[in-house]
């Protein structure tokens, strides 16, 4: 557990980046399917563009490719990047790939049509960054567009708290190494909170397998 | 990256277009460059075919 922010050592951007680009390879071969979830947001969706924020080794960005005429896939983490490369070139997707950070969006206006932004926001390291990323989803998305946001609960079993908090989760390597990643654990009510916070509006929320699910438009 | 990508893309900062400088191409696709920001003139890589649209201060922190 950890609640230092300080620089360095708090749980910073910069370490979370670090971690991913150090457990990349075996993460991706963990995540190898989609979310139900998510497919199910996706059902009878398509546009013309699709946005995958921390899109990992792209298994969703996939999906919003077959759905839309062009998707783009970003991730802070250059190693998850390159497992999204991979894994598109061996399966035949074709979607665009940048390096960002989900706070600054390197997306133009009103650009997108479908958006997920899925396991990512937990992992911006105060409450004012996650706004900012939700400041910026609202940004890039169209008048008509749709995003899927989700969070890790405080519902989910493995935690015994009401409230939302801040801890480290850690990924163990093959060999038994452990790494440490950041995340805000959102309380439900927290979570609808600061989509409202955000100039994103939220049309439709669910708990599901100890996950908070949002589909948001922009306000 | 391909170049019609920076339909969707901007600068991360500004938000405004950004110009593309290609110095190696494969099969259609910008492997090395840059790419520019009209407005602020910040600069950014593209390596592996990848562009790295961070902003600046946060491109070079934390390597693992």
């Amino acid at each position: 557990m950890t609640d230092d922010e300080s620089p360095g050592d708090g749980p910073s951007t910069g370490s979370v980046r670090a971690t991913y680009d150090r457990i990349a390879a075996h993460f991706s071969k963990t995540r190898e399917y989609a979310w139900p979830e998510i497919e199910t947001f996706l059902d009878d969706r398509s546009g013309a563009v699709g946005l995958d924020v921390g899109c990992g080794n792209g298994r969703h960005t996939e999906l919003l490719a077959e759905r839309c005429e062009r998707a783009l896939g970003v991730d802070l983490s250059r190693e998850m990047l390159a497992t999204a490369r991979e894994r598109s070139a061996e399966r035949g997707f074709d979607y665009g790939l940048a390096q960002a950070d989900a706070s600054s969006l390197p997306v133009r206006n009103d650009r997108v049509d479908i958006a997920v932004f899925v396991a990512t926001l937990p992992h911006l390291p105060t409450r004012e960054s996650r706004v900012v990323a939700l400041d910026e989803l609202a940004r890039v998305l169209s008048r008509e567009g749709r995003a899927l946001v989700s969070a890790w609960s405080t519902e989910h079993d493995r935690f015994d708290a009401d409230e939302g908090f801040d801890t480290s989760v850690e990924w163990t390597l093959p060999g038994g190494e452990g790494v440490e990643r950041f995340y805000h654990i959102y309380d439900p009510d927290e979570f609808r909170r600061d989509i409202e916070a955000s100039g994103l509006e939220l049309v439709d929320f669910e708990v599901s397998s100890g996950n908070c699910y949002g589909t948001v438009r922009p306000e | 990256m391909k170049e019609d990508l920076l339909d969707i893309v901007c600068c991360p900062l500004d938000k405004h277009d950004l110009e593309l400088d290609a110095t190696e191409r494969e099969d259609g696709e910008i492997v090395t460059g840059t790419l520019t920001c009209t407005e602020c003139g910040e600069t950014y890589p593209i390596e592996d075919g990848i562009p790295n649209l961070l902003p600046p201060d946060m491109r070079d922190e934390a390597p693992a």
